[in-house]
């Protein structure tokens, strides 16, 4: 079995959260936990599979008591070091050597009280199932190529990227090293819809295919636009006399700015609707753009505005709440 | 004028070719079909057919059976609840999401 970068970088009880005295039951439950929460069929994030690999792996060696004892005499690099080599004198001559990381594996709590005591599979749990964690890397599993599984992570967008489309870089961190897509986003893309690329999902064993990855995208609030699928929403702010007596406004939208016709007698809540100017559809017809009209009055009023108001409340026989 | 109606089977595999696509053998092929794991059409023959989606799903039962030891039953199980939370994750999304 190869032995992965992963396993030298990190410690194995590390990995699988318990300490250098756990017993193999405790060790066993352990990884069944983390096995359940990041298998790559169960958790889509892309970074799922590389932990669920350091897991089994970590699995693989503490769950043997021989390799277990190995691996706390020797420490990582237990596989390079002979069968018959003695702890002791391993770590003399590493001491001698002046060599780092001796005195972890001196620390390991006893190398020697392994080995008695655990002869039992306990619970009957088929050992060889559990083994079999490392898709295809266990030689003799006889698993075969199996294909990869579809990873899914989520990409945010603003509502301009949505509208007009583009690239955008995003970086995966990968075991061999951080990966960097060009990301294509189709013009008109809504919240929820995942981007497929194809092939760069998990990777698929003895040449079995590679599963895809999913962006799904997710459309980040932004200060002007409310967003309903293709349709956008934006406030429409006007004096009462510009409500009142009609006018014609600046609305923005992100083509750029598109002139408004605001009807005489228009009230705070109406929708007036620029047709198509939504987001756009790749195989239909583009949302729609509602600028939502708003009344807004002055804060303050100066002299002159209090006195016209103060005539218009007493010419008019206007009752807002009129049923 | 009349036309027949015919199934087109472009991207279907046979059971022979979805056994080796998979790396699997025809036998666990055809009892995977019978837990209704896989899905296949049957022709008037009685040859199974897989579309080629279901060499993905086979890529899930392999993994999930040597992931966890599960047995085939269970891995029916299994996916049919992955299934179910991805549809209820998406609902989910689509109702959290802002706007109105």
């Amino acid at each position: 079995m190869p032995g992965g970068p992963r396993a030298d970088r990190h410690d194995f009880y590390e990995i699988l959260g318990v300490p250098r005295t756990a017993t193999q039951d405790e060790i066993q439950q352990a990884y069944r936990k983390l096995a359940r929460q990041h298998h790559p069929d169960v958790n889509k994030d892309p970074g799922a599979e590389d932990r669920f690999k350091e897991i089994s792996e970590a699995y693989d060696v503490l769950s043997d008591p021989q390799t277990r004892r190995r691996y706390d005499a020797f420490g990582p690099d237990f596989r390079q070091v002979p069968e018959d080599v003695d702890p002791e004198a391993f770590q003399r001559s590493r001491a001698r050597a002046g060599a780092a990381g001796a005195g972890q594996a001196r620390g390991a709590g006893g190398a020697g009280g392994f080995g008695t005591g655990l002869g039992g599979d306990p619970g009957g749990i088929d050992i060889e199932d559990l083994l079999g964690g490392i898709f295809g890397g266990r030689a003799g599993r006889g698993w075969g190529p199996i294909s990869g599984a579809d990873q899914e992570a989520e990409l945010e967008l603003t509502v301009e990227e949505a509208f007009q489309g583009g690239h955008r870089s995003v970086t995966l961190e990968r075991p061999d090293g951080r990966r960097t897509l060009d990301v294509r986003i189709p013009a008109g893309v809504t919240n929820g819809q995942r981007i497929r690329l194809a092939g760069q999902g998990g990777r698929g064993t003895e040449g079995a295919p590679n599963g895809d990855l999913y962006f799904v995208v997710r459309i980040a609030p932004h200060p002007r636009y409310r967003i309903d699928g293709r349709d956008l929403y934006v406030d429409l702010p006007l004096a009462p006399w510009e409500a009142a007596l009609g006018t014609s406004v600046a609305v923005e939208t992100p083509r750029g700015e598109m002139k408004v016709k605001v009807p005489p007698g228009t009230s705070t809540g109406k929708r007036l609707r620029l047709r198509h100017h939504g987001l756009p559809h790749p195989r239909g017809s583009a949302g729609h753009l509602y600028a939502e009209v708003k009344i807004v009055v002055p804060a303050k009023l100066t002299d002159e505005e209090r006195r016209l108001f103060e005539q218009l409340a007493t010419v008019s026989t206007f009752d807002p709440r009129r049923r | 004028m009349a036309y027949a109606l015919v199934l087109v089977r472009s991207a279907s595999l046979n059971l022979e070719a979805f056994a080796l696509a998979t790396g699997t053998h025809p036998d666990l092929v055809r009892r995977l079909v019978a837990l209704g794991i896989l899905d296949a059409d049957r022709d008037a023959a009685g040859e199974l057919w897989f579309a080629a989606s279901q060499v993905a799903i086979m890529g899930r039962v392999q993994r999930l059976r040597a992931g966890f030891g599960l047995n085939y039953a269970a891995v029916g199980l299994v996916t049919d609840l992955l299934d179910r939370i991805a549809v209820l994750e998406a609902a989910l999304r689509e109702a959290r999401r802002p706007g109105r």
